[in-house]
């Protein structure tokens, strides 16, 4: 069973269309990698996922939910289920790193505040930052507050999680920490969309690369064959820029 | 008389005008608060029709003096509807609008300087755009607008003294109704001066530490 389905996807900002008609299924468990050059629509058709863009055109459907269409009460509540990283990490800058975790489920009532904190340390532990619990996020390095905004949306307990280039932002000896806690993720069989520039870890961790350009799913499959023989011309002029 | 005599003969008077003063621009502030949270909140919503409800209160209130506002509001608006409204009513409505209107400006130049991505990431753990609002955005938001805040309510402290030709007895008419009697322009004036000074020093202090106060992380280290 499909856990993201994406039919006939189109999304235009203006005149400009920036999907053209992505079609696009990904398994439970499965782990997808989306490549391609700036300006493609990567993170555009990630947006599009959890309807902070909306679609044009076309259906996302998430655990059978479709989200193009749905009434904003709707779309709130799938959206609990749809964890999502951004490349600027996001944390609110409000709050200690605890409270930063918790505080979706307790504020929408999911959970008491304890259950929430308890699970917060949970979380904090398994992304290895137990002792920051209490501080704020500035005090935090760029790879710790995207581990921590990892635990935010894992918080959620959710069923796929969507990362937008979680590691573009890190200074380099960082990019490591964030990518181990996300290959952890993976093996424990979260089901997740990457959107990365990092090749090392989508041929490590992907189940599934998809080449995006102008808009198109150009090229898609498993690693060794994206990374190994690609056959369109295009994928190959990227990979060769990039690796 | 001197300065001194004159503080010592008036300064029940001086002190009920004070306290008018202060009175009305607490009253007016916090009503003004509410309109400018409201209007500011307008000001940022996706629909355009709500943008345009809060740009004409804005502009409105930005594109006339505060004295032709309280003029109309004391004697143009009583007159239409064939009402009475007494001045002090009037004064507060007057000051209410006009403030609220900078503050909607305040609360929407807030809201708009914190980035896109706090409340993308409120909304896509889930939250209403409503609790994304109060609990993500708007107390940061607060926290960058509180110099402008104190700002907001040091004009509107001052701009009272503009209602006293409506004949509200606050500070500034207190002085003049002494002046009336005594003639001593000079040294009255002085006084009043270095009341509203005062009032509005030990204000500026009070905010300077809750602006610290504010201000987070950065001081625990
Ligand atoms: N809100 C928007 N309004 C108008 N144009 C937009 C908007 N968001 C994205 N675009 C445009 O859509 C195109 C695709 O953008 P998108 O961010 O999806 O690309 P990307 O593949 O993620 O690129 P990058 O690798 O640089 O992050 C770009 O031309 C971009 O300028
Ligand atoms: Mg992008």
């Amino acid at each position: 069973m499909g856990k993201v389905k994406i039919k006939n996807l189109k999304k235009s900002f203006g005149e400009l269309e920036v999907l053209k008609d992505i079609n696009l299924e990904v398994c439970e468990r499965e782990v997808i990698c989306i490549i391609g050059p700036s300006g493609s629509g990567k993170s555009t058709l990630l947006r599009c996922i959890n309807a902070l863009e909306v679609a044009t055109s076309g259906t996302v459907e998430v655990d059978g939910n479709d989200i193009t269409g749905a009434a904003d009460k709707d779309i709130n509540k799938y959206r609990q289920n749809i964890g999502m990283v951004f490349q600027q990490f996001n944390l609110f800058p409000h709050m200690t790193v605890l409270e930063n975790i918790s505080f979706a489920p307790v504020t929408l009532k999911l959970k008491s505040k304890q259950e929430a904190n308890e699970k917060a340390l949970k979380l904090l532990r398994r992304v290895d930052l137990e002792e920051k619990a209490n501080v704020y996020p500035e005090q935090l390095s760029g790879g710790q507050q995207q581990r921590v905004a990892i635990a935010r949306a894992l918080a959620m307990d959710p069923d796929v999680m969507l990362f937008d280039e979680p590691t573009s932002a890190l200074d380099p000896e960082m990019v490591g920490e964030v990518l181990n806690v996300m290959k952890k993720l993976a093996k424990e069989g979260m089901t997740m969309i990457v959107v990365t520039h990092e090749m090392g870890f989508a041929r490590e961790v992907a189940d599934r690369v998809i080449f995006i350009d102008e808009g198109f799913i150009v090229e898609e499959g498993p690693p060794q064959e994206l990374f190994g023989a690609p056959k369109n011309e295009r994928t190959i002029n990227f990979l060769n820029m990039v690796l | 008389m001197s300065i001194p005599e004159l503080v010592v003969q008036n300064w029940s008077r001086l002190l009920a005008g004070l306290a008018m003063t202060v009175e009305l621009t607490i009253i007016s502030l916090i009503i003004a608060g509410m309109l400018g949270l409201l209007f500011g909140l307008l000001s940022v919503s996706k629909k355009k029709s709500l943008r345009a409800i809060a740009l004409v209160y804005v502009d409105i209130v930005r594109g006339t003096p505060l004295l032709v506002q309280a003029f109309f509001i004391y004697f143009g608006i009583p007159a239409a509807l064939g009402i009475r409204l007494d001045a002090n009513t009037a004064g507060i409505i007057t000051l209410s609008l006009n403030a609220g209107g900078y503050l909607a400006e305040i609360f929407r130049g807030g809201i708009e300087s914190i980035s896109k991505g706090q409340m993308e990431a409120a909304r896509s753990l889930g939250l209403p755009y409503s609790l994304a609002m109060t609990k993500v955005i708007l107390p940061q938001a607060v926290r960058t607008m509180t110099p402008a805040l104190i700002n907001q309510c040091i004009i509107t402290l001052k701009d009272t003294s503009i209602l006293s030709i409506i004949g509200i007895q606050e500070l500034t008419q207190t002085g003049r109704l002494i002046i009336a009697n005594n003639y001593q322009a000079f040294e009255m004036w002085t006084i009043v001066a270095v009341m509203y000074f005062v009032i509005i020093m030990i204000l500026t202090k009070i905010s300077k530490r809750i602006e610290r106060k504010m201000s987070y992380g950065k001081s625990e280290n």
